[in-house]
């Protein structure tokens, strides 16, 4: 985060205080989708959904928005700014407003702790009293869940958004996405083969991530256009997945016109990586894509009551529509 | 002198360009293969020598630079642990003095532990940065979340001052920038970080002033990422790492690597845009942690090796035309006089002796052989005078010789049967010369009613003296027989008159029979002649045994003996020359008697003439038309039945 988080903390309170002034949606305004993050192949089916003109041809209007550290997508759609956002289960499962997954776009965790081959941490056990550093919030929520799975008791250290204590080795483990940190160990000049991965999901812990969620009341009131944005939805992906290399030079315009510092190679991966993800216990037929499992559901809601984050969680059938 | 010359296979010019224009010519090349080898290999050598120079240079300077930047945090930490009291003001004084002395630091923060500046306050970091309106103080409540930010925490794991991998400063028109953090310690405890702002703006600068061959420099953060680098597209996004995998190009991983690793190094590798052959250089900033490179294409620094390269192969070509016309010309210079010279060869052999070669003045072998030339036609001219006349005397004599023949001819009995009027034997002989006139004769005459004399001999030599002492010895066998005293003494009284005055030393081989017609019976001398043969009705032959009596006209002493025979009804008396069985074919097989009697018992029942035929014909195919030696051969056939006639 270097010195920009006590202005980007700044910029965060600023633009909240004009967010809360806005005034309410009107109709007829284009449709927003807002995903969590900066321009980059986490968002490839989206941007290729608009591109490709995927959601005209489900007669909608669609704005694809991005995120960045002042803006959640979360404060969107309750503010009313955005219809449909990219959220995680762990975090859409504590809100205190009820909204709706529509459709469950990745169905493996990607998230994923690392440690160096010469730290000698082979397995989970290992990390006890080591120095793990883990992301805040909602990435905090499976690697509690893994340690007292493992019993283990590492020394917890903040991690920034980079990966560079880790790489100078200021910790011994770090938190990881699979499609993107531990990618960039790699572009940083550190052999996949000196690395040893934790996949979350390999510990009886996949947490599905980005998935399509809007507020209860659209879908309960427009259910037929959250199943044509589902369909574009998929549409995007299926299309970007088969059209790699275009998805990417679209990607990289976007990254530039977002002046988002990324190479082509990370958004590769990125893309592959994501790929995987989509197609897990799915198969890579795209009509089985996209849907929210209720074992995953019920685990992820489990940890979060085993952790104290809820106490109830809605129903499965309340939660989910397609 | 008009004629044109036939085509030479292997003209002198050509081979002369082969000889000495070729081997010159790879002679060069090598010369000039090997130099520019040998400076191409210095110039790298030189290159990469510069190379070292300067990166190790540049990354000194810039590690100097930032070592001493470093000091400033440093100082203030040690300022801070030596403080007795510590308060917000008080760092913020501080900071702001030092950023007015430090014109390289745009800002600078002091952060703490929670309570650890004052019980009472969670956090405390305090910052100034330099702005448009000057040194601005940002509350040290503003920010909440320092203690994970990279230069804050990284430090405090570490333990140790850390360098931040740089970034684009938000404020201050997004400037390249990166940060030095330095722990505080108090009472030997972590207590906090002094951190200080640094602007990386100058390093593009540094880089821009370095002129290395039209090759660039570039730096690489510890991680890889391009910190400066010529095309602004890649700092802070790609990396060694990153334009591996795009570009598909493994080697530019190993040398990241190796430059993250902070190794120096010099390697060859293919420009990642123009793909041409490149050198690179790298060179560590160890205060940092980064890496100083500098890339020179290989086309740039062998530019001057290479002109004068091709140089050396304008002047090698300019030489070698030289050489080349040089062969041509004095190819040109002797062949031009072989080809007058050939042309009056030419003239000279179809006949015209009277020509001579002129206009070759050149104190040279040719001049040497046109005069040569010269004489010979003129040697030839008389030669072939000389030779005109002699052709003119032997064609006269050859025409006496022809008369010769004729009349020698005509000395020997020719018409066939030669006594028609006698049924009890059939003749038939014939003599085929080697020359116009023959050495071998031939005769019979009958000496009474029943008795023939039969003759054939062999004179040693051949063509007029030959015949003439044939004519002699002819006329003389004639006169001695008439007087019938038998064979062995008629040639007993030849021989005596032949070698009394035989002053050239010509002598004669003869067998001579006389041959009762009536009984068959046959009496015979032999002077040295082949034995004749008699062929059996049967197929079988026997021989008329030599009585070992020397030829005629040796000695006028020498005695003669006779020999007695019977031809039975059918059988056939065959006296022939040694022309026959001496008879060779080229490769000088001899025709032998063997093959003469074989030809004779096959065909002994034919009538004579034909056996002669048969025999001519294969004497001739024999020796395929080229006789050396004269061929004679009587044949005397008792006819069967003759027994009757008597």
């Amino acid at each position: 985060m270097k010195m920009r988080g006590w202005r980007r903390t700044a910029a965060g309170f600023l633009l909240a205080g004009i967010a809360l002034a806005t005034p309410p949606p009107q109709a007829g305004r284009m449709t927003v989708l807002q995903v969590q993050w900066v321009p980059q192949a986490q968002f490839a089916g989206y941007i290729m959904a608009k591109e490709k003109g995927l959601f005209e041809a489900e007669g909608l209007d669609v704005d694809v928005r991005f995120s960045d550290e002042n803006s959640s997508p979360i404060t969107e759609l309750f503010s009313g700014r955005a219809d449909f956002i990219t959220a995680w289960i762990s975090q859409t499962l504590t809100l205190n407003r009820p909204v709706v997954n529509i459709c469950q776009v990745l169905q493996k965790s990607m998230l994923m702790l690392v440690a160096k081959k010469e730290s000698g941490i082979r397995k989970p056990e290992d990390m006890n009293g080591k120095r793990v550093a883990i992301w805040g919030g909602d990435f905090s929520i499976q690697p509690t869940a893994f340690f007292r799975k493992y019993g283990i008791t590492p020394v917890l250290v903040p991690q920034s958004y980079n990966i560079d204590a880790f790489l100078v080795g200021a910790c011994d483990v770090a938190s990881a996405m699979y499609y993107n940190e531990y990618n960039k160990i790699y572009l940083s000049g550190v052999d996949q083969e000196d690395l040893v991965p934790f996949f979350y999901s390999d510990y009886g812990l996949n947490f599905p991530e980005d998935g399509i969620y809007c507020l209860r009341e659209t879908q309960a009131r427009d259910p037929e256009m959250c199943r044509k944005m589902r369909r574009a939805i998929l549409k995007g992906w299926e299309y970007a997945f088969a059209h790699a290399d275009e998805t990417l030079d679209v990607l990289m315009d976007y990254c530039a016109g977002y002046r988002v510092r990324t190479n082509r190679a990370q958004q590769k991966w990125m893309l592959e990586a994501i790929h995987q993800a989509v197609v897990f216990g799915a198969g890579p037929d795209a009509s089985r894509w996209g849907v929210l499992k209720k074992d995953d559901f019920q685990r992820v809601a489990d940890e979060l009551i085993r952790q104290g984050f809820v106490k109830t969680v809605p129903a499965y059938e309340d939660f989910y529509k397609e | 002198m008009s004629r044109r010359s036939p085509t030479v296979k292997s003209p002198i010019v050509r081979r002369l360009i082969l000889w000495i224009g070729i081997p010159l010519l790879l002679v060069y090349s090598a010369v000039a293969l090997t130099s520019y080898l040998q400076n191409k290999r210095a110039s790298l050598d030189r290159m990469n020598a510069y190379l070292l120079e300067l990166t190790g240079h540049q990354a000194a300077v810039i590690e100097t630079r930032f070592a001493a930047i470093s000091r400033t945090p440093a100082i203030i930490a040690e300022t801070i642990e030596g403080m007795k009291t510590l308060n917000e003001q008080r760092l913020y004084d501080l900071m702001e003095r030092r950023l007015a002395a430090d014109p390289e630091i745009f800002g600078m923060a002091v952060s703490f532990e929670p309570y650890a500046l004052d019980p009472k306050t969670a956090s405390s970091s305090t910052r100034v940065f330099r702005s448009d309106r000057g040194l601005e103080k940002v509350d040290s409540q503003a920010d909440k979340t320092y203690g994970t930010a990279d230069w804050y925490l990284i430090p405090k794991l570490l333990g140790r001052p850390y360098w931040t991998e740089p970034y684009f400063a938000a404020g201050g028109g997004n400037v390249l920038a990166c940060a030095f953090s330095h722990p505080i310690r108090l009472k030997g405890v972590f207590a906090g970080i002094v951190m200080a702002d640094i602007s990386l703006a100058e390093l593009e600068k540094t880089l821009r002033a370095v002129d290395v061959f039209s090759g660039y420099t570039f730096i690489v953060g510890r991680s890889g990422t391009f910190i400066a680098h010529p095309n602004p597209d890649f700092v802070l996004r790609e990396s060694p790492f990153s334009l591996a995998e795009t570009l598909g190009r493994p080697d530019l991983r190993a040398i990241g690597k190796n430059m993250i690793a902070g190794k120096q190094g010099i390697v060859a590798l293919a420009d990642i845009h123009s793909g041409e052959k490149s050198w690179m250089v790298y060179t560590p900033i160890p205060a940092t942690g980064w890496s100083y490179a500098a890339v020179i294409p290989e086309d740039k620094v062998l530019a001057p090796v290479r002109s004068q390269l091709y140089r050396q192969l304008v002047l090698m070509l300019a030489g070698l035309a030289v050489i080349f016309l040089g062969i041509v010309g004095t190819s040109y210079g002797i062949t031009n006089p072989l080809r007058k010279l050939t042309a009056f060869a030419g003239t000279i052999s179809a006949g015209n002796l009277d020509v001579r070669i002129e206009g070759i003045k050149r104190r040279d072998e040719i001049q040497r052989l046109a005069e040569v030339f010269n004489k010979m036609a003129a040697d030839l001219n008389q030669y072939i005078k000389d030779f005109a006349a002699a052709t003119q005397a032997k064609e006269a004599v050859e025409s006496e010789l022809r008369i010769a023949r004729q009349i020698q001819e005509s000395l020997l009995p020719r018409v066939f049967p030669a006594f028609p009027d006698r049924p009890e034997f059939d003749l038939y002989a014939k003599n085929s010369p080697a020359k116009d006139v023959a050495g071998d004769f031939y005769d019979f005459f009958f000496l009474d009613e029943d008795h023939m004399a039969v003759l054939i001999a062999d004179v040693s030599g051949k063509g007029v003296p030959a015949a003439l002492f044939m004519a002699v010895n002819r006329t003389l066998m004639k006169t001695v027989c008439q007087k019938g005293v038998g064979p062995a003494e008629s040639i007993r009284a030849a021989n005596e008159i032949l070698s009394r005055d035989n002053d050239a030393c010509m002598f004669t081989t003869m067998f001579l029979a006389v041959y009762n017609v009536k009984t068959g019976d046959l009496v015979y001398a032999n002077a040295g002649h082949n034995p004749p043969f008699v062929a059996r009705r049967d197929g079988s032959i026997r021989v008329l045994a030599s009585m070992g009596d020397a030829f005629l006209g040796v000695d006028a002493e020498a005695a003669y003996h006779e020999g007695r025979d019977r031809l039975d009804p059918g059988e056939l008396l065959v006296l022939y020359t040694d022309g026959v069985t001496e008879a060779v074919t080229p490769e000088g097989e001899f025709f032998g008697e063997e093959r003469f009697v074989r030809l004779v018992i096959d065909n002994r029942n034919e009538d004579l003439a034909s056996v002669w035929n048969r025999l001519s014909g294969d004497l001739d195919a024999f020796q395929k038309g080229r006789q050396f030696d004269d061929i004679t051969v009587v044949l005397l056939k008792r006819a069967l039945g003759g027994e009757s006639w008597a």
